[in-house]
């Protein structure tokens, strides 16, 4: 499943920059995050769960930093297991200046799941990715917000 | 609604000889009694002190490398008795011997994943605990990391430079290819008044649903380094050439033993790398073996049909419908190994002309191996690809040329009088008459009122369509053939054994040489002893089950590719009658007459003459056993009878694919009506008429029953039962809820037919029948198609239709349509 889209934040591009590159932050506005473990500055550890099936689906997710061009660029992986569910994403984003106090972020995700929860197929899995990375935009603006 | 019909009067067209005995005779099953009353064996109610329950591991991914298996924390776990994993699989055993030429020959196949995952389920560790329920939790706690890579799901791109390779010893995805050519290909496409060419049609990928899953409990003996495999593998004989030299050990230290088994349709008889590892297992952990199968395993991981592509066909037909010949492409789908493959790759050939009289053929065909499961026989084993072609090329030249399906048929079938016929290829159809049971189809289904039953289906917003489908059942292979695919082979014909003897109180005891997963040898095996030696069924104890160790077994023993009524059963007959003429030399001794003067009736050899001379086969069984004091020397007699069956055939000529690949040919004709609600797409299948030729019927309540079997089959094939990968390898229809297999509330009204055309080749006339050729999936197809041909006549392109493809043929019957197109002179 290959996603992408555009935001822009009522923000400089250093604040958002900022954001995307605190494992803090960014543990905010994943849904469903129980657990969330930095190890260096380029690997961190979250237990989400995904609101999949009866009582949820459990998953701890490794991410890895792998390229950056601050404060424009950057790309991570993200490597999930849990039952029934291996979940490899890999991220880009992009940033660039609107003109003052206003930033676009460019971005695409590659997510693939594998497991009995990947057979259940794209027709099941899109909408519930679709509402994830929306909960994910949104709560990033928030942040980006309280970073101001 | 479920409605089976059979006509009161059986519609016997062909009348055999006024027949003596109890063939032909629906006797009880002999093996009924036990399985209702559940007193069947099956290999999981073998129970041995100690056992550990395996549970494999299995891929997520549909393609990825293995970087690191950790198995500590399962084995760490309380009741955990053991693991296995891929490296010790490599250093212990050698990858399993290749049918295929390179570039398939270079392919490494392994009990489990050795460094690299191929399909989603590909095995890569098994644990085995003290309870089946223990070894699936703590296969949870094996960690294995994977380095994801990407997959080919779809035949048509594996060959595409960018595509990922799975098995990189092989240089590319291809696993075989050959061109097959008979005739004069060009002459009749320059003869031809219309070529109508049909650029993609594509065969499904499903399988058979037996109601036990695959599994085994394999023991070993330290002592005699044997190993004792309870299975209900339905092929040993095929198990053990792949297993022994991959396990470096000779097959005499390979027991196989089966009493009953749950269904088998060729899916049972790649199942030997699970075997290996448990073999492994139970020689590691010092203790017995128990793998059962889930259901979804088998779903995800076992014995898939082979999905075939038709690419580029070019038929050529005259005006007046006479088929000349026709040309394609066959793209092939493997899956991830070549467990019996590439066989398919010939395998369809024993039946290139379908029931036609095509002579001029030209067929490429080429395999690929995919990330999905390994393909093995499935029920109508690569003739059911081939024969859906045929008949959709014969339905297609009909409807785009404005010809009578039923009249096109008639005019290009094979007929009755050209029996036995030589196809472009040289196989030989026994006997038959196509036109014949297409005629008591017709009759079946009422084809007279057709017309009526078009306008009340219409009067309700229906579609309504009728459809054909003619098809073979080729059965007792010539193993020959396998040379055609690589003439490195050693194999070649066939043959099959039986053991009738005459115990000292006067039981006579059958031992066969095969493994029937339901096909009821022992009763069918019952009636032809009882015919020969002049007794009842009843008192014939056909020895349940097989075990390599106890029962005669030759080369080719087994239960597959639709022989037993032909080898088997020609096996019994022969050790019968040997038994039969030592009875009759023991008789002219003790009675002192010649042997021709005697007859064995009634339990007695005895006088034709004076039916008072008699001497009881108890006696006869008891004088050579334990009272042959006095015999004469010279009388060479045991009443332990042994008999290897072999058919007649001779080695294909390899360079021009040429020669008698099988030696009988089943027919069967069915014929569908159904009623489509154009809204939706939904459609049902509002009657059914299966006629079936099989030769001499030993039991024809028997024969019907996989008829029937046959039909259903066929039918869940058309209408829901198709595994779907999604782009990444996943399968989407891994359970019963997304594989819809046809519950008995599915089934049409059916009514059943037969015709009787004893086969000149064998023994009792009988022929093999017991996979059908998939008739019903084509019926279906031509039905819809006749149905929708009122919404823009759509071209019915695949095997498998449910409702939602249906409604797409409704909504753009355009898109089909593009793949069709007729050039007339």
């Amino acid at each position: 499943m290959r996603l992408e889209g555009e935001k822009t934040f009522d923000a400089p591009r250093d604040t958002v920059w900022r954001v995307l590159n605190s494992p803090e932050a960014m543990a905010k506005t994943m849904p469903g995050v129980e657990s969330f473990d930095i190890q260096d500055e380029q690997h961190w550890t979250a237990n989400v769960k995904i609101p999949l099936g009866l009582g949820g689906l459990k998953v701890k997710i490794r991410m890895e930093k792998t390229d950056e061009r601050e404060p424009e660029f950057a790309t991570l992986n993200a490597r999930g297991e849990g039952v029934g569910a291996i979940m490899n994403m890999s991220t880009a984003f992009e940033l660039s200046e609107n003109g003052p106090g206003s930033t676009s972020m460019k971005w695409t995700a590659d997510v693939s799941i594998a497991g009995p929860v990947g057979s259940m197929g794209q027709r099941v899995l899109q909408p519930i990715v679709n509402q994830q990375v929306g909960n994910v935009l949104a709560s990033l603006e928030q942040q980006v917000e309280a970073a101001k | 609604m479920t409605e089976t019909l059979s006509p009161a009067q059986p519609l016997v067209v062909e009348e055999g000889e006024e027949q003596r005995g109890f063939a032909g005779t629906n006797v009880p099953r002999k093996e009924d009694k036990r399985l209702v009353q559940g007193q069947g064996v099956y290999f999981d109610d073998v129970k041995r002190h100690g056992m550990g329950y395996a549970h494999f591991v299995r891929s997520p991914y549909a393609h990825a490398n293995i970087t690191s298996i950790d198995v500590s924390k399962a084995e760490a776990l309380e009741g955990v008795y053991g693991t296995l994993i891929g490296e010790e699989v490599a250093a212990l055993t050698d990858p399993f011997f290749q049918l295929a030429t390179p570039p398939g020959a270079h392919i490494k196949d392994y009990a489990l994943a050795v460094g690299k995952v191929r399909h989603v389920g590909e095995p890569v560790a098994i644990v085995v605990a003290a309870t089946r329920e223990l070894a699936r939790d703590a296969a949870d706690l094996v960690e294995v990391d994977y380095e994801p890579l990407g997959a080919v799901t779809d035949a048509r791109r594996a060959l595409d430079p960018e595509t990922p390779v799975l098995h990189e010893e092989a240089g590319s995805n291809l696993s075989w290819e050959g061109v097959y050519e008979w005739g004069d290909v060009e002459g009749a496409f320059a003869e031809a008044d219309h070529v109508v060419k049909i650029s993609e049609l594509h065969f499904d990928r499903f399988n058979s649903t037996p109601l036990e899953c695959d599994g085994a409990v394999v023991e070993y003996n330290r002592g005699t380094g044997q190993w004792t495999i309870h299975t209900n593998n339905q092929f040993p004989g095929f198990a053990a050439i792949m297993m022994g030299p991959a396990m470096r050990t000779g097959l005499d230290k390979l027991r196989f033993v089966t009493q009953d088994i749950g269904g088998g349709f060729g899916n049972k008889i790649t199942s030997h790398p699970q075997l290996v590892a448990c073999c492994l297992l139970a020689r590691k952990l010092h203790r017995p073996i128990n793998w059962t199968e889930w259901r979804t395993e088998f779903h995800l991981t076992m014995s898939h049909g082979n999905e075939r592509w038709f690419l580029d066909t070019e038929v050529a037909v005259k005006a007046d419908g006479t088929l000349l010949g026709f040309r394609t492409k066959a793209l092939d789908d493997a899956g991830a190994f070549l467990r019996y493959e590439p066989l398919g790759g010939v395998i369809w050939a024993q039946v290139t002309p379908g029931c036609y009289r095509w002579r001029n053929v030209r067929l490429d065909f080429t395999q690929v191996v995919t990330n999905k499961a390994p393909c093995s026989p499935n029920r109508g084993y690569s003739r059911m690809q081939h024969l859906w072609f045929t008949e959709r090329m014969i339905d297609i030249v009909a409807h785009e040329l404005g010809l009578d399906p039923v009249e096109v048929r008639k005019k290009n079938y094979v007929k009755a009088e050209e029996m036995p016929y030589t196809t472009p290829n040289g196989c030989v159809y026994d006997s038959g008459d196509y036109a014949r049971m297409l005629d008591v189809a017709l009759e079946l289904i009422g084809y007279e009122g057709l017309a009526e039953r078009r306008a009340d289906a219409e009067s309700r917003g229906k579609l309504f369509g009728f459809g054909i489908g003619s098809t073979l059942d080729s059965g007792t292979n010539n193993f020959g053939q396998s040379r055609l695919i690589n003439p490195e082979l050693q194999f070649s014909g066939n043959n099959e054994v039986a053991t009738v003897k005459l115990d000292i109180f006067g039981e006579i005891v059958v031992t066969l040489g095969t493994t029937p997963q339901g096909q009821s040898h022992e009763t069918t095996a019952a009636i032809v002893v009882a015919d020969i030696l002049g007794v009842t069924p009843d008192d014939v104890n056909v020895r349940a089950g097989h075990d390599t160790y106890w029962n005669s077994h030759a080369g080719f023993s087994g239960t597959y590719a639709s022989q037993f009524a032909v080898t088997g059963l020609g096996a019994v007959k022969g050790a019968a009658e040997k038994l039969a003429g030592e009875i009759k030399k023991l008789g002219s001794v003790i009675l002192g007459c010649p042997e021709s003067e005697l007859e064995l009736a009634d339990g007695f050899v005895r006088m034709k003459a004076n039916a008072e001379a008699a001497l009881p086969l108890m006696a006869c069984g008891a004088i050579i056993n334990a009272n042959n004091a006095g015999l004469p020397e010279d009388l060479d007699v045991t009443l332990n009878a042994r008999y290897v069956y072999r058919p007649p055939f001779e080695l294909p000529d390899v360079e021009r694919k040429y020669g008698n690949l099988t030696l009988t040919y089943a027919a069967q004709v069915h014929a569908a009506l159904v009623e489509v609600d154009p809204e939706t797409g939904v459609y049902e299948i509002v009657q059914y008429a299966a006629i079936d030729d099989c030769g001499k019927r030993i039991h024809p309540q028997i024969v019907e029953g996989q008829v029937m079997g046959a039909t259903a089959h066929a039918l869940g094939a058309a209408t829901h039962e198709t595994f779907t990968y999604d782009a990444e390898g996943n399968l989407l229809t891994p359970n019963f809820y997304d594989y819809h297999v046809p519950h008995a509330m599915d089934m049409p009204p059916l009514k059943t037919g037969y015709i009787e055309s004893p086969s000149p080749f064998t023994a009792l006339g009988t022929k093999g029948m017991g996979e059908g050729g998939g008739a019903g999936i084509h019926a279906v197809c031509a039905a819809l198609q006749d149905a929708l041909a009122p919404r823009g006549r759509p071209v019915v392109y695949d095997s498998c239709n449910p409702y939602h493809r249906v409604w797409e043929l409704l909504q753009d019957p355009e898109a089909s349509r593009r793949r069709v197109e007729v050039i007339s002179k």
